[in-house]
């Protein structure tokens, strides 16, 4: 079944094609909303929120990319959850990010230092994502970790491809001085300045 | 850090270096930064720690989905009675209900349906002649006499009753409504015999079966607001998670 029969049969009330659809974009949503909010447990909820948002809303669903259409509710879901967070300041987002240990041993080849280089880097990463404002951070992380183009962000983000640029410009920028403010404590192999 | 350093070329390049390393640039500006970044050592500087950022950025990998976030919807119910929709006649027929209890209520105090003013106020119109913790020899001033119209009376008589309270009377309207009001003896289980005969003057007028008609609202009031809440917990089980 194509995802626009799924779609379609979403639409109609059918759980189970919703279902697949869930299966297959659900760790495109987990990894943004871990991302953006830095911490497991925050990313699995503003990802199950996304989900039952979307089923919710999929009679308003009027075709185009799925994909950014969910993306679109996940983001809102982070934001929803930030704001909470801001207003009762339950935990800061950076004790949050440091807290993340989301750097898997990518495959059998990869040698123990090579992966403890570079969970040292995901955490600096994390960190400096943190360090981003929340317009700038959501970009970043569409374009530059999760590989869309800026048409793709624009829909996500529902701004124009100009701010999309300029806010992927400001936001690599900002966080290439995070990372030279702390270049020392980067491991060598991954330092800016060579 | 790069600074810029003021130069408007500089600023105007740096803007399009992120866009640069997309390749997404068209043909002149790709080239208008191509000819700046082999004369300006700084901005070439400033493009190369972006496109070490952006690589770093690349490299951060995808960690799976803890768990599934499929999507659960309860069993569709065959729709009863009191399903959801049910709201859609309930609420308006408990509005119904209770105004006409209300009106009824307040003609009844304000004996809006007596048929002959001053005789028939049914058999719920008591007055309560009570002489408290005082025998029932008492003398009269130490007794004291409450007048309790319609069902509120007859509510009044059933909780002295059920509390054990013997040490009271319970005389027609028509008693009271008499000037000079006698000293009453207080003889338990008189009150039967005073309300049976109540009971006969009631039904001469409207008094019986208009408390029987408020009594049967307010029971339909009750009932309804109950169905309601029914039916709203049955709305709010909603979607859940898988």
């Amino acid at each position: 079944m194509d995802e626009q029969e799924l779609i379609s049969r979403s639409k109609d009330g059918d759980v189970e094609a919703f279902n697949l659809l869930v299966e297959q974009y659900q760790r495109l949503v987990y990894n943004l909303a871990l991302r953006m909010l830095g911490n497991a447990e925050a990313a699995e909820d503003a990802s199950q929120d996304t989900f039952l948002s979307a089923y919710k809303a999929m009679g308003k669903f009027r075709g185009g990319s799925f994909k950014s259409w969910v993306l679109r509710i996940a983001a809102n879901s982070c934001h929803d959850k930030q704001r909470v967070a801001r207003r009762y300041r339950v935990v800061s987002l950076d004790t949050l990010l440091l807290e993340t240990d989301d750097f898997p041993q990518a495959n059998n080849t990869e040698s123990p230092e090579d992966y403890a280089l570079r969970r040292e880097l995901g955490r600096f990463l994390n960190e400096g994502l943190a360090h981003l404002p929340e317009d700038q951070r959501l970009v970043v992380i569409l374009s530059d970790v999760q590989g869309l183009s800026y048409e793709e962000v624009a829909q996500v983000t529902g701004s124009s491809l100009g701010t999309v640029k300029s806010r992927l410009n400001r936001g690599r920028t900002r966080l290439r001085d995070f990372l030279l403010q702390r270049e020392e404590l980067l491991p060598s192999k991954f330092r800016l300045n060579k | 850090m790069f600074r810029d350093k003021g130069d408007p070329l500089c600023r105007k390049v740096r803007g399009m270096l992120s866009e640069y390393i997309d390749n997404s640039l068209d043909s002149e500006n790709k080239s208008l930064v191509e000819r700046h970044l082999q004369a300006c050592e700084a901005c070439s500087k400033e493009l190369e720690s972006l496109r070490m950022t952006v690589q770093l950025l690349h490299r951060v990998s995808e960690v799976p989905a803890p768990r599934s976030f499929t999507v659960t919807v309860p069993q569709p119910r065959r729709e009863t009675a009191l399903g959801p929709s049910s709201l859609r006649w309930l609420r308006p027929a408990t509005a119904i209900v209770a105004v006409a209890l209300v009106v009824l209520l307040m003609g009844d105090f304000l004996h809006a349906f007596e048929n002959n003013a001053g005789v028939d106020r049914g058999p719920g119109n008591m007055t309560l002649s009570a002489g408290q913790l005082a025998p029932s020899s008492a003398p009269a001033e130490k007794q004291t006499m409450v007048t309790i119209p319609g069902v509120m009376g007859q509510m009044a008589l059933a909780t002295a009753k059920a509390v054990g309270y013997k040490d009271y009377t319970v005389v027609s309207s028509s008693d009271v409504s008499q000037p000079e009001t006698q000293p009453i003896a207080s003889v338990p289980g008189n009150e039967e015999i005073t309300g049976a005969g109540m009971m006969a003057q009631g039904e001469a007028g409207v008094g019986w079966p208009l408390r029987q008609t408020e009594i049967g609202l307010g029971a339909a009031v009750f009932v309804l607001l109950a169905l309601i809440i029914f039916a709203r917990r049955q709305r709010t089980k909603g979607v859940g998670a898988g």
